[in-house]
């Protein structure tokens, strides 16, 4: 009995050990440290921007938290007014609070950066890996309709899908994640060409495992550290693409604030009211920033070459 | 190794510094160049005189076309405003006063028959610019009636609804008689024959040598501009003409460049590269750039009017209570502080009283009680009155310009006081017009310049102009068909003083029924280096811009 369990335990030993090691690593990273860190501080601005966990049980609608002010509030008298105690960021073209207007921007770019990083990444992982596990015509097809998407720049691209599609939040994730699928396709294929020449692949074969068993099974979860990695990379520039679509007019429909509308909203304005623009600008600065310096961090962890 | 390559590199980079700071080589001399005398070639050489050009930047991305017939949009009528003339015209820098241009004289009508006559002797003498295809000829009675007949043709005129029923023949060389079934007045008759839209003249046989098609980006007129040349998406060339019948003008030349981003125009303003730019239509930028060295700004009419339409036959907007609910919601100061004074001020009746006769003032509307002042109270109640007390949702597209964006967004926060949630969508400008002519827009933000209340009031209150279904489809967009008597009546009114009556009687009835609200009017706003003299006052164009004539100079 107790030389089964000492069976058992053994390979959460070795698990945690594992994940003990990739945790120092990654906390002896400091840029990727100071990556987790901005991205924390962001995430955390756009969960407590207002309350609606809180209005959510009390049946209301949600007040400014972290914002100051309501960032849909127009006060057109002092519009374009500058920073002062009360407005930190000033006023925008409309009379609202700038502050307030970056802080609940945040969750729009967060939203797009993640829902998009995650239709992409699910597309891209199902279309490379079914690329590179059956291989042959299927192979040739897919991958060459992944190179044609990959032909085209990202800002192209997504124009493309919404001036199929139509702006708004939805259309934007899909079409921002239309563009992205190419890429983890691309990585996902590599990868699963790698991992299905391992003999464990070639064991569960021949204990009869089929295709979609092993795929799932053996394949999928060997491939993911690479797909976690380009996610977390590609986060900066889902939020990047997200922002030069609604700098040109195609994202989120007024007067949702997103940091891309702010920017082109305070154009106008450079001269006289630069804070308009700045704050915003400062906004997905350090916002790419941190996914940038996180994804460079995990690549770093997780990929045995980097390592090396 | 490592040290040659450096040292190597290091060399290469100071010749190559070196290079950058040496002055520009001057340009070699053709080699077949005969030796010059010693004499002659210490003598200066005399500097030919550097043309005078006119460096303007409108807002425009591009140019839509050059044919007056089609111009619409404010760069196309700009650049033909310089190009062509016609029988009379709007004073220089003052749309309220008519003189002759291309005729002799402002003629009086006759009634012969029951029909109003109007007859014109034109100028002798007045030249039609050379073309690849012909050269310079004398405009005549021929190309008068060519053009107005253009005009009224549906198929080659943006403009033929307002021909109907008139007639125009050639008495000789230099006669013209426009005959009209139904007379009417004269502040109605001549802006059909001045120098906006269907008025322009334009010269019959370049039109007929090079086609409908190349005449939109080569258009020949008798203006004191000729074309010279056009480059798509940067500018248009437009060179003096030296037979102009008021003399050459004192520009050599015009370069109309597009330019769609406010900070590049100001910039190049500021550093000189510019001479006259379009400005920003807002109170703070006017007082910024007053402030600059060396430039002046200019704030002027005709003031577009920004107005707000309800398509009466969408619920819940087809009730009467909720129109006047939205109107009670909304306040007109709110509007006007995005943009600010002196760009803008307030409108109370759908013809701007400012500009035109026929408006009805602030006093008259206040007296009225037809000024809607806002109440939010008044409007939650009879929004619960009509069945509303929660509101409700509306969607509307609009352009992403700032003069339609503004005001929707404005809106869009005001009426949310009220629980009206407006949902808009934002396209581009040209989108937006065609999608507001198919009548996808509920609530229609509509910001316009029209000649007179008659143009006004046919347009966007008469039955046959409503959108989709009007028998002339135009911009009804409340689909309206309540003061058709009215507008009708008037315009047959000789009498101006009844005229006036009539028209303000047809707008006391759109605001008793909250067909539409009327907002605010937007002046242009130019800036210009101080050596330009546009040669008139500035008071109002309605070609919107300050107009470059003969008379502009440039005194550097």
């Amino acid at each position: 009995m107790t030389e089964a369990t000492q069976t058992w335990e053994a390979p959460t030993i070795q698990l945690r050990s594992q994940r003990q090691r990739l945790w120092r690593t990654f906390v002896r990273n400091r840029t990727a440290l100071l990556g987790l860190f901005l991205m924390l501080i962001v995430v955390f601005t756009a969960i407590f921007a207002d309350d609606w966990f809180i209005a959510v049980f009390e049946g209301r609608e949600a007040r400014p938290l972290l914002a100051p002010h309501d960032p849909l509030k127009q006060d057109t008298r002092n519009r374009l007014a500058a920073p002062s105690s009360e407005h930190p960021m000033g006023l925008d073209s409309y009379g609202r609070d700038t502050l307030s207007r970056v802080i609940y921007g945040a969750r729009v770019s967060l939203a797009v950066g993640i829902a998009s990083v995650l239709i992409g990444g699910v597309l891209g992982a199902l279309l490379g890996l079914t690329a590179g596990f059956l291989g042959g015509r299927v192979e040739n097809i897919l991958m060459r309709v992944t190179d044609v998407l990959m032909a085209f720049p990202s800002l192209i691209m997504g124009l493309m899908v919404l001036a199929v599609l139509g702006g708004g939040l939805l259309n934007m994730i899909l079409a921002i994640g239309i563009v992205l699928s190419p890429t983890f396709a691309r990585v996902a294929h590599g990868t699963t060409l790698s991992v299905k020449q391992n003999q464990y692949v070639e064991a569960a074969r021949s204990y009869g495992a089929g295709n979609l068993r092993i795929a799932i099974r053996h394949i999928l979860p060997n491939i993911t550290s690479e797909l976690v990695v380009l996610a977390s990379i590609w986060t900066a520039t889902a939020i990047r693409v997200e922002a030069n679509l609604s700098f040109i007019g195609l994202g989120i429909s007024p007067p949702t604030p997103a940091w891309g509308s702010m920017i082109r909203d305070g154009t106008q304005h450079l001269f006289n009211a630069p804070w308009v623009s700045l704050f915003p600008g400062l906004a997905i600065l350090i916002t790419v920033l941190a996914f940038n310096l996180l994804g460079d961090g995990l690549r770093d962890i997780l990929d045995p070459r980097m390592q090396q | 190794m490592k040290r040659t390559v450096l040292a190597i590199s290091v060399l290469l980079l100071l010749l190559v510094a070196l290079s950058a700071c040496a002055p520009a080589a001057p340009p070699a001399a053709p080699a077949e160049q005969p030796a010059q005398p010693a004499e002659e070639a210490a003598a200066p050489p005399e500097a030919p005189a550097q043309p005078v050009v006119l460096r303007y930047a409108d807002k425009a991305a591009d140019l839509g076309t050059m044919d007056p017939h089609f111009a619409a949009a404010t760069q196309d009528r700009n650049l033909v405003d310089m190009v062509f003339n016609a029988l009379v015209r709007y004073k220089p820098g003052d749309g309220s006063v008519f003189e002759p241009d291309l005729a002799v004289e402002l003629p009086e009508p006759e009634l012969v028959d029951g029909k109003q006559v109007w007859t014109f002797k034109l100028r002798e003498g007045v030249m039609c610019h050379p073309s690849e295809q012909v050269p310079a000829y004398e405009l005549t009675s021929e190309d008068v009636v060519f053009s107005l007949q253009k005009s009224a043709n549906p198929d080659t005129s943006a403009y033929a609804g307002e021909y109907t029923g008139m007639t125009v023949e050639a008495l000789d060389k230099y006669t013209v008689q426009i005959t009209l079934e139904n007379p009417i007045s004269p502040v109605l008759f001549f802006p059909k024959v001045a120098d906006y839209a269907g008025g322009f003249i334009i010269c019959k046989k370049p039109y007929e040598a090079m086609g409908a098609d190349a005449f939109k980006t080569h258009p020949v007129g008798t203006g004191p501009f000729m074309f010279d040349s056009y480059s798509p998406q940067e500018k248009v060339v437009l060179k003096a003409n030296p037979d102009y019948f008021r003399g050459r003008p004192k520009l050599d030349a015009v370069e109309y460049r597009f330019m769609p981003e406010l900070n590049s125009r100001e910039l190049g303003l500021k550093s000189g590269e510019l001479d006259v730019i379009n400005g920003a239509n807002e109170g703070q930028w006017v007082e910024r750039m007053s402030g600059e060295e060396g430039i002046l700004v200019d704030v002027y009419g005709v003031g577009e009017v920004a107005t707000i339409h309800f398509n009466m036959t969408v619920p819940p907007l087809d009730d009467v209570r909720v129109r006047k609910a939205i109107a009670y919601a909304l306040d007109r100061d709110e509007f006007l502080a995005l943009f600010g004074p002196p760009v803008a001020a307030n409108v109370y009746s759908q013809v701007p009283a400012q500009f035109l006769p026929g408006g009805l003032t602030e006093e008259e509307v206040k007296e009225l009680g037809l000024d809607y002042a806002v109440d939010r109270e008044k409007a939650k109640e009879l929004l619960a009155e009509a069945g509303y007390p929660d509101g409700f949702s509306l969607e509307v597209v609009s352009s992403e310009r700032e003069s339609y964006l503004k005001p929707y967004q404005s809106m869009q926060a005001q009426l949310a006081e009220i629980g009206i949630d407006l949902k808009i969508n934002v396209v581009d400008h040209p989108s937006m017009h065609q999608l507001i002519r198919q009548d996808v827009n509920p609530i229609v933000v509509y910001v316009a310049w029209r000649p007179n209340a008659d143009v006004y009031l046919t347009r966007f209150y008469h039955s046959d102009s409503i959108v989709v279904t009007g028998a002339k489809p135009d911009t009804n967009f409340s689909h309206y068909t309540g003061i058709d008597d009215l507008i009708e009546a008037a315009r047959i009114e000789l009498d101006p003083e009844k005229q006036i009556q009539m028209w303000k009687e047809a707008q006391i009835k759109l605001l008793e029924d909250m067909v539409s609200y009327p907002l605010l009017y937007m002046q242009q706003v130019t800036a210009r280096r101080d050596y330009v003299d546009y040669g008139h006052e500035l008071k109002s164009v309605l070609a919107l811009y300050p107009q470059i004539t003969e008379n502009t100079t440039i005194n550097k």
